[in-house]
Order: C-alpha cells, then sequence, then structure tokens
C-alpha cells in the first residue's frame, strides 16, 4: 500500500512539473501560417522527428497521438513532452526574412489499467499565428493621410486526446484514441492614422473577432510483431472542425471539412543494431476547400518518410542511437492553387539518463532538421530542433 | 513492478529542468505575412459634415462665472476704447513693512521697528502684448473714498452680494481723492510710476479701512491696457540710523477692475472668455443613422447605421466672427470643452473632465476675432462622441449629453471669443471621420 501511495505521489508531483510547461503552445513556425486554416503541426517527440517519421510504426516507449496500437507495448507509466524551436528564413519574391519561434507539439502521459494502457495527450494541430501591415492613404480634410493597418491573428487548434490500447495475443495490439480539437483563435485589425511614430487627433480603428475551436476525433490503430519488423495503421476519422464566434465577434460562425487520415509504418530490424522506419500518411484536405474564402486554396497533406536508427552507439557509457532521417510531406494551404511541399532532412540520437531491469526511466530524445518549405511565391529555409523528455516508472 | 519500487525523480526533476532551460533560449516572434491576401477587407476612412440641425440643439450663453478679481495682481484700464469701453483697475495695498533689518550707526545690522514713512511710489506693471497702446500713455492714481469689496464690485456698484448691494455715489468707483499722474511709454518698457508723499502713502497704511484703495485710470482716449501687477514701494528712515534711507514692499492684496459698458449676451452666436467669463452650452446628439449625404452615400450604403468604434474623429467646427471691437482679444484664447453634468441645474451645473486633450486647450490667434474673422475652428471631442454614441462611457456611466464651451482657465482676460451660431450661414457643424469596415471573418 505505501509503495502504491509513493508511486501515485510521484506521479502528481510530475503531472504538476509538467503542467508547468504551456503544453501544445504552438508558436509561430512558418509564414504558410497565414494560408487557410493554418500549418499542420504533428504531434511528434524527438526521435519520430529524427527518424522521418509520420508519427506511426516506432518499437519502444512511443505514446504518440497518431499510433494508438503502440500504446499497449508500452508496459509501463510513461510521460513524455516535447518542444521544438524553430528558425526560419524566408524569400518570397526578392523580400527577405527571418524569424523564430518555440512550441510544444507534444504532452502525454500514460498508465497501465484494466490490463491495457491509458493515456491522455495534448498535441498540435494547426499552428495559425502570424501578422501582415498594409500601408495606405486617405483624404482627410482635403489632404493625404497616410494609414497603416496591422492585422494580427493568434491563436490555433490543439487536440486532447484520450486513448486506451491493449495487447491481442502476443503479436498484436490494437487501440483507440478519442480526441477534442479546442483553441481560440482572435483576428484583430488595427487602423493608425499618420507617419509612423506621429500622434495624432484621429484616433485607430479596431476590428476584431473571437473564435472558439471545436471538434472531434477518433483514431483506431494497430500494430503486429512481426518477425524482425513491426508494422502499424491507424485511421483518424474527424468531426467538422467548428468556429464559434464570441458574443462580441461581428463575424459569423464557420464550420470547416477535415479529412479522414490514414497513416501506416513500419520498422525493420536489419541487424543487432540497425533499424530502418518508414511511415506514410494520406490526407486529403480538398474538401475543407469550399468553406475557406476567396484566396485561400487546399490541397492534399500526404506525406512519407524514412529512417534508419543506429541502436548500438554509446555516450558517456549510456546507450545513445543515432538517427538519420527524411521526410516530405504536402502542406494542404497555400496563398495559390499551387501546392507547397516541405522537405526535411533529420538527424538525431537519443540518450538514456536512467535505465533499470532493461526499461528506460528517463531519457532525451534530440533531433535536428533542415528542411524547405517550398509553395508558387514563397521559400522557406528553416532549422529546427526537437527535444523530447521522455521519463517512465513514476 | 520492480522500477517503481526504486524512485528515480531526483533524476527525473534534473531532466525536466535541464528540459525548460533548453526550450526557454529561443524567442518567439510572429511571421509576418508578405501577401494582403492575408489580410481581412480593406476599411473605408471617409470624412463627413453633419449640419447643425441634424446634431446640435438648444445653444445658449451664461455669463458671469468667476470674477475680475480672479485673474489676479492686475487690471485693465481704458479710456473710451473702441469708442464704447471705459475701464479702471482697483486694488488694495497689503500691510506695510513695520520692521526692518538696517545698519545702526556703528554697522551693525539689527531690526527696527520705529520707521517713519517719507514717501513712496506705486509701480505698475503692464502686459506689453495685451495693452493696445503703442505710443506714451496718460495714466491718474486716485485714493477711493467708498467702502468697497473687491470680489463683487462693478462700474455700477461698490458691493454687490447677497442681501447687501451698494451702488458708488459716483459710477466707475469713484468719487477718489486724486493723487498723482504718470505716463507709461511701452517703447520704454513695461512699467509706470506713480510717485506718492507721505501723506499720500498714509492713505492706505490702515488695512482695516474698507473704503482704502487704489484706483488706476487711464486719461488718452481709445486706449486699452492691461495691468499685470503692481507694488507699493516706501522710503522710509530706521530710527537707528536717521541718516539713511531704506525701501521697503508692500503687495496689492486684492486687485480687480470695473468697466462699462457689460456686454449683453449674443442674441445669434457663441461666446467663450471676458471677465466675468461667458460660456456656451449646447446639446449633442450623434446621429445614429447617417443618409443624404452624397458624398458620403456614395462609397458607403446609406442609410447607414453609424457604431461607436466607426468614430475615429469627431470635432465641433466652429467659425470665428468678429467680437464687439472694446472687447476684441489682442493676445491666444485657448478654448476647452467640457460635458454638463446636470443640464437642468444651468447655470450653476458642474462640469466633467476637459475633453481637450491639451491641457492648455485648443490655441486660438486674436486674429480670427478682430482682423481675420470667419476662421474654421476644430474642437475635437473624439471620447466624447463615441460614449454620447453608445450611451454610456467605458465605466458604464451615462454620458451627458450636454457640452459646455468654455476658456481653459476662467476668468483670463477682459477680451472673449466669438463664433457664429446655429441659423447663420457659417453655422457650428460637426466633423467626423469615419472607419468603416466588413466584420473581420475566418479565412
Amino acid at each position: 500500500m505505501a509503495k502504491l501511495i509513493g508511486a501515485a505521489g510521484r506521479a502528481v508531483v510530475l503531472a504538476a512539473l509538467l503542467a508547468l510547461v504551456p503544453a501544445a503552445d504552438v508558436g509561430a513556425q512558418s509564414l504558410f501560417n497565414a494560408a487557410g486554416l493554418g500549418l499542420p503541426g504533428e504531434a511528434l517527440d524527438g526521435r519520430a522527428r529524427a527518424l522521418g517519421s509520420m508519427g506511426i510504426g516506432l518499437p519502444g516507449s512511443s505514446i504518440l497521438p497518431t499510433d494508438p496500437g503502440a500504446l499497449a507495448r508500452v508496459g509501463i507509466s510513461t510521460g513524455v513532452m516535447a518542444a521544438s524551436p524553430s528558425w526560419v528564413d524566408y524569400n518570397s519574391a526578392g523580400n527577405l526574412g527571418s524569424f523564430e519561434g518555440n512550441r510544444f507539439p507534444l504532452l502525454g502521459l500514460a498508465y497501465p489499467v484494466f490490463g491495457g494502457m491509458a493515456s491522455v495527450q495534448i498535441g498540435s494541430f494547426l499552428d495559425q499565428g502570424y501578422e501582415v501591415t498594409r500601408i495606405g492613404e486617405v483624404s482627410i480634410g482635403g489632404s493625404p493621410v497616410r494609414t497603416t493597418d496591422d492585422f494580427r491573428q493568434d491563436g490555433s487548434v490543439s487536440n486532447l486526446n484520450l486513448g486506451f490500447a491493449r495487447t491481442i495475443g502476443s503479436r498484436f495490439a490494437a487501440g483507440v484514441t478519442l480526441g477534442r480539437y479546442a483553441g481560440n483563435l482572435d483576428r484583430t485589425l488595427v487602423r493608425t492614422y499618420g507617419e509612423e511614430g506621429e500622434s495624432g487627433n484621429v484616433d485607430t480603428y479596431r476590428e476584431s473577432g473571437v473564435w472558439s475551436w471545436t471538434g472531434q476525433s477518433i483514431t483506431l490503430g494497430g500494430t503486429a510483431e512481426l518477425p524482425n519488423v513491426r508494422v502499424a495503421a491507424s485511421i483518424q476519422i474527424p468531426s467538422d472542425l467548428d468556429a464559434e464566434a464570441s458574443t462580441q465577434t461581428r463575424g459569423s460562425d464557420r464550420s470547416f471539412a477535415l479529412p479522414v487520415q490514414y497513416r501506416v509504418g513500419a520498422t525493420a530490424n536489419l541487424g543487432p543494431s540497425v533499424l530502418v522506419h518508414t511511415s506514410a500518411v494520406i490526407a486529403d484536405w480538398s474538401a475543407t476547400q469550399d468553406a475557406l474564402a476567396d484566396g485561400a486554396f487546399a490541397h492534399d497533406g500526404n506525406g512519407f518518410g524514412v529512417g534508419v536508427e543506429l541502436s548500438r552507439a554509446r555516450v558517456l557509457g549510456k546507450d545513445a542511437p543515432l538517427r538519420f532521417g527524411f521526410r516530405r510531406v504536402g502542406l494542404p494551404f497555400a496563398f495559390d492553387d499551387e501546392q507547397a511541399i516541405e522537405r526535411v532532412f533529420s538527424g538525431g540520437f537519443g540518450l538514456v539518463l536512467n535505465e533499470t531491469a532493461g526499461v528506460v526511466l528517463g531519457g532525451i530524445d534530440i533531433a535536428i532538421e533542415r528542411g524547405q518549405r517550398r509553395g508558387a511565391n514563397l521559400t522557406e529555409h528553416f532549422w529546427r530542433g526537437t527535444l523530447s523528455l521522455l521519463t517512465s516508472g513514476f | 513492478m520492480s522500477v517503481l519500487e526504486e524512485p528515480r525523480l531526483g533524476t527525473t526533476l534534473a531532466a525536466l529542468a535541464v528540459f525548460c532551460v533548453a526550450v526557454a533560449g529561443c524567442e518567439e516572434q510572429t511571421p509576418v505575412a508578405l501577401t494582403e491576401d492575408a489580410l481581412p477587407g480593406e476599411p473605408i476612412s471617409i470624412e463627413v459634415n453633419i449640419p447643425w440641425s441634424s446634431f446640435a440643439s438648444n445653444l445658449e450663453v451664461f455669463g458671469g462665472y468667476g470674477s475680475a478679481e480672479d485673474i489676479g495682481g492686475g487690471g485693465v484700464i481704458a479710456e473710451d476704447f473702441a469708442g464704447t469701453l471705459d475701464a479702471r483697475t482697483l486694488m488694495r495695498i497689503g500691510a506695510y513693512p513695520t520692521v526692518a533689518t538696517v545698519q545702526d550707526t556703528t554697522g551693525a545690522s539689527r531690526p527696527d521697528s520705529t520707521l517713519t514713512i517719507l514717501g513712496g511710489r506705486l509701480v505698475a506693471f503692464f502686459d506689453t502684448i495685451e495693452s493696445t497702446n503703442a505710443m506714451p500713455v496718460t495714466m491718474a492714481l486716485g485714493a477711493t473714498t467708498q467702502e468697497w469689496d473687491p470680489t463683487t464690485a462693478s462700474w455700477a456698484f461698490a458691493v454687490d452680494t447677497i442681501n447687501d448691494q451698494r451702488p458708488w455715489t459716483e459710477p466707475g468707483g469713484g468719487p477718489v481723492t486724486a493723487l498723482v499722474q504718470a505716463t507709461w511709454d511701452p517703447a520704454a518698457g513695461d512699467t509706470a510710476v506713480f510717485e506718492l508723499d507721505s501723506a499720500q502713502v498714509a492713505l492706505w497704511s490702515d488695512t482695516t479701512d474698507l473704503s482704502a484703495g487704489v484706483r488706476i485710470d487711464l486719461l488718452d482716449a481709445g486706449e486699452r491696457l492691461t495691468v499685470n501687477s503692481a507694488v507699493l514701494r516706501l522710503d522710509a528712515r530706521p530710527s537707528s540710523n536717521p541718516d539713511t534711507i531704506i525701501q521697503l514692499t508692500a503687495s496689492t492684496r486684492a486687485s480687480t477692475f470695473i468697466y462699462s459698458p457689460f456686454p449683453q449676451p449674443p442674441p445669434d452666436g457663441v461666446r467663450i472668455g471676458g471677465a466675468p467669463s461667458w460660456r456656451t452650452i449646447l446639446d449633442i446628439a450623434i446621429p445614429e443613422m447617417i443618409d443624404g449625404i452624397p458624398e458620403f452615400c456614395a462609397v458607403v450604403d446609406c442609410p447607414h447605421q453609424l457604431d461607436a468604434g466607426q468614430i475615429s474623429y469627431a470635432a465641433l467646427v466652429l467659425t470665428s466672427r468678429e467680437t464687439e471691437a472694446a472687447f476684441q482679444p489682442t493676445d491666444s484664447i485657448r478654448l476647452d470643452v467640457r460635458p454638463v453634468l446636470d443640464r437642468a441645474s444651468m447655470p450653476k451645473s458642474p462640469l466633467g473632465v476637459s475633453l481637450i486633450v491639451d491641457p492648455l486647450g485648443r490655441t486660438v490667434g486674436p486674429d480670427a476675432f478682430g482682423a481675420s474673422p470667419g476662421v474654421e475652428i476644430e474642437v475635437p471631442f473624439t471620447g466624447f462622441a463615441r460614449d454620447r454614441l453608445r450611451g454610456t462611457d467605458n465605466s458604464g456611466n451615462t454620458t451627458p449629453g450636454t457640452l459646455a464651451l468654455l476658456s481653459v482657465i476662467e476668468p483670463f482676460s477682459i477680451s472673449f471669443a466669438s463664433f457664429e451660431g446655429p441659423g447663420t450661414a457659417a453655422e457650428p457643424y460637426l466633423k467626423l471621420v469615419l472607419t468603416i469596415g466588413p466584420p473581420v471573418e475566418l479565412p
């Protein structure tokens, strides 16, 4: 009994510490945030990023919401959180610039219950923050007056998931994840009059709207442990993504169709120290086009990734598997009819901080990605780091 | 399970700390989109002039705020200025010094309370800008002989308080005991000196005598002078060193001016300023619907329901007119606008805080009321216009429906500002700069 209380106490402490990190606080990652509903954010940890994964088919203590079946293989209480800073350079018709941002794409806890594993995860789904400025001129009192329209969109769509999975025999496992979309979007336009830095008599004009995102999803998935190969598949079936305007908002409620997302992945053990991983996703966002305003274009979000893990590498006497990967995925929203594509080369390593009886009690996974997002008139080159912390047995 | 029996919380916490520090090092920057496609619909900015009849009513002019004494220190003197105005300055001199520190015959400094007043001089300082004369003028100094009240004295009355109204036995502050004359040449400075002997100085030595006072008259016709202040310099002989003459100063303890004729309220105009001061009040109702203005309806669907947030600028536009010559400003007028908190209590209603951001008010040059009338003056009150349209301010208080136009400092000068009133060709109007945009929608 005392042991049970002690374990529960540590779980509470850990949960409180996790709560200090702004879960799924998605920050600015791309200028493509301004296209359509934004840039999809993927709830991946450092290992999946380093291997170029679509978030399915990885062995180990993975509790990714896109791979419900893998949860059953975790076996013990596990927590994971990930942070992902990025540095972006862009080029749009000769306009060069850069920005940086940080986001927390994944926060999850899993615990063994009812002979299986239950989980709760918070992950990012759509990044939507950006700002844009328009300079104009109007005539007031017969004189030209400069106007500056500053528009800022601040918000995101996050995904809260509750999952359960259990093994079926020694080779198979199945899981289900029930998800709920949440978040807010604040869109504010401010027009100021006069030259920059001057304060005139004409007050600023402000028009804003705040919407709450709601929606549900269910993800079904399974894994199979074949000789030297793990195979996994999942299907995520979402409802429409509804945006409900606040009472102060003049803008209207909206509803956007979301695509069914199919994922498959496999990891093969090619030898005592080499794992090869591949995965793919199919998501046709074209149905979302119907609800988008003119000037926004929806495409598919299909993609694939491949990676290799050298698991025998060691650092400071501890296991530190090296990973390399590549992924290519379509961005569902763009500023024109030509689809934007993201291509990423990645590398990284894991570091086991504590391991007992073959079970990793604490470890970090680090991924470094060098990627490119290219649309018709906009190209971004970015560095993205992903640092995830995994802890077990609390 | 064995792993649960071995607490690893320390390791976990250390890793978590490293994790938090690592992710905190990246600055959060919002990407700036490069295409205007990412902007919502563009607002329209348009200027609209609303005629008097569509936004205002019940203009009234009230006078009598404050007293000429409130200006403090000085006064006005005039003789048949602009063919009409006579003005005289009345002053009360404060107590004379009774003790002075002087050097005695041994060279030691010590207080001496036995002083013999030998004479003195009243030194008057003039406002060279407000005063109209360019040439030397002659003034007369007299000592009042009748009890008078600095706060309520006017041309006709020496005392004019409740239940105590006493006219001057001779209108205009008289009769007086004529003392001396002096000349002020504005080219030579801002000071005029009235030389006095000991008997004349003694006329004002009793501060309990309510009839004691100084009256300054202008003898040369056609000018109006503004007295900034005056002091009485006394020549005294100390008993401790009779061979020495020392100079002491007695200040004025009250100062006012009286003038005739007193202006009547304008029948069809706006008046602001003067001493006592004039205020003009008007009821304001920002139109909820805008229609029938061709330049507006050319770009906005009419009738247009006006929203408070669409008002980017609101101002009452007044057109200056020539003030009566005797009261034309010779220096800038500073206008203020304040809400009237209790319209039914006028003219005694309290006023709200100023609607003009500049604490010095809206400054208007004197030519607008003299040589160059017809100048449009904007008195901005954007925040008030928004609240008036909404009916309440940000605190939920009901917005007053009446505004008062007044001088920033009341009273400030004998002169006042005049503007065209409703019903005239250049009646006041409401100038609005509206920003009208579509609702911000989702992409």
